[in-house]
């Protein structure tokens, strides 16, 4: 049996939960909001038809991987990152670590962590977890999403680090090897915000960023046309609230935890226009929480028809407007 | 969203949210999903009836368990075929019920490895052919 010492905790996100909770384990105090701010993880796109889906979709937060990797180059933090071809080297070396009490995250499709109640686990090859044991076959795991520590079979873990598809893990696993004594958060805070306000305003792609909040609200009243029939699309409708609230966002598709880094960005930064930033952004959140809520509604009555969905698609513009000025002021409150 | 409009009672799925505490200071709290908490028995009618649906296609000249599985797991052929590394054309014909019923019982534990499920329920579905 192998037990290494690791403070549990539950986390919005499974990411930024999981680099948090490393960072917190190896002595540095940073939030949850932090990482996430830094790392600029704040994003949306729109996807209306990729191979990889079924069906329409849209993401609310930055590429899978992004946020370790920008936290680490922002703040100085040096993390031992390794893939494996072959999976019996992939567990072993994830072995060999618990034995040196090194508490090790993996990339996992989320289908396969059996101890998630069956109507939460969809296949998603980009969940992250915590392994901190390993008893007989049995690993022990700190999972962000899960309120306390939890078992998994070595068999599942094993399926859930190899599942191939879009995004594979490959059976990717990361530690932190470098923590630096006084990371410098103004500097990291900084260079988030901005590139955040780059990525939601200036990548010229037309279903990435604002573009991409405004083209799902132009866009949704389509979605009957890809639905086998009424109970899919009301599936599919209510998936939004699942896509904003709880596939792991802290609410409002991450506006909430964003709002938070914002408050702490002003203190870190002795900059009390973050604070009015930080209440603006709660706004935005409550509108798109307002949105998650019809989308529950509109799907549970089935009340799926045009002048519905067009309801929900100005919804969803108006997102798209807010959202806008809020990263011009905000970027230019950060040039100044 | 202010703490006390953040709290749903439900201990099956707990989420955590940011909220605006009482001292006015946003930070997380524990809490139910609401979704779980107020459409979980919707949710289940629906996957109730898609399975239903999907077992009457499950049959000799229409679609097999690998279809049946595919559509329930909201996966793409593509997908499918990546996870299972298998051509996209080759995993289009084991959607059907005729070429599934000739495939060998190794390709069906490829299948039902993505899947998460035993062999024995996809036989139980359709049997291959003697």
């Amino acid at each position: 049996m192998t037990t290494v010492p690791y403070q549990h905790k539950m986390a919005a996100h499974c990411e930024s939960g999981t680099v948090t909770s490393l960072l917190n384990n190896a002595g540095l105090n940073i939030t949850e909001p932090l990482v996430f701010g830094i790392s600029s993880g704040i994003f949306f796109g729109y996807f209306h038809k990729m191979k990889s889906f079924t069906f329409p979709t849209f993401i609310v937060r930055n590429k899978p991987g992004d946020m370790r990797k920008n936290v680490s180059r922002r703040l100085g933090i040096k993390f031992h990152t390794e893939k494996f071809r072959d999976a019996s080297e992939g567990m072993k070396k994830l072995d060999q670590l618990l034995e040196q009490g090194i508490p090790v995250a993996v990339q996992v499709d989320f289908f396969y962590m059996d101890y998630i109640p069956e109507w939460e686990r969809v296949h998603i090859n980009v969940h992250f977890i915590v392994v901190v044991g390993k008893n007989g076959s049995k690993y022990s795991i700190s999972d962000s999403y899960f309120p306390k520590l939890v078992e998994l079979e070595a068999e599942s873990l094993r399926k859930a680090r190899f599942a191939k598809g879009n995004m594979a893990p490959k059976g990717f696993l990361f530690y932190p090897i470098h923590i630096p004594k006084n990371p410098d958060y103004p500097k990291a805070i900084s260079k988030g915000i901005k590139k955040a306000c780059f990525n939601m305003l200036r990548i010229p792609i037309p279903f990435l960023g604002v573009k991409g909040i405004r083209l799902m609200g132009k866009k949704i009243v389509d979605w009957p046309l890809f639905s086998r029939d009424n109970e899919h699309l009301s599936h599919e409708i209510m998936k939004i609230n699942i896509l904003l609230e709880d596939q792991g966002t802290g609410g409002a598709g991450f506006r909430f935890m964003y709002a938070s880094f914002l408050q702490q960005a002003a203190e870190l930064m002795k900059r009390p226009a973050l604070t009015d930033f930080s209440a603006k952004m709660m706004e935005i959140g409550d509108g798109w929480r307002e949105i998650s809520l019809f989308s529950a509604r509109i799907g549970k009555n089935r009340d799926l028809g045009k002048e519905r969905l067009l309801e929900l698609g100005e919804m969803i513009t108006g997102r798209a407007v807010v959202e806008e000025e809020f990263f011009r002021q905000l970027n230019k409150s950060m040039k100044s | 969203m202010k703490e006390k409009d953040g709290y749903v009672d439900c201990p099956e799925q707990q989420v955590v949210l940011y909220v605006e505490k009482e001292d006015g200071t946003y930070g997380p709290m524990q809490t139910g999903s609401y979704l779980t908490r107020n459409f979980l028995d919707d949710y289940e009618l629906k996957r109730k009836h898609l399975e239903e649906s999907l077992k009457s296609e499950v049959q000799p000249g229409k679609f097999s368990p690998v279809y049946f599985y595919m559509v329930l797991e909201d996966l793409t052929i593509s997908e499918l075929s990546a996870r299972v590394n298998m051509r996209q054309g080759k995993v289009k014909k084991h959607l059907e019920a005729k070429h599934y019923q000739q495939l060998k019982t190794d390709v069906l534990e490829l299948y039902a490895d993505v899947f998460n499920i035993k062999v024995a329920e996809m036989l139980r579905l359709m049997p291959l052919s003697q």
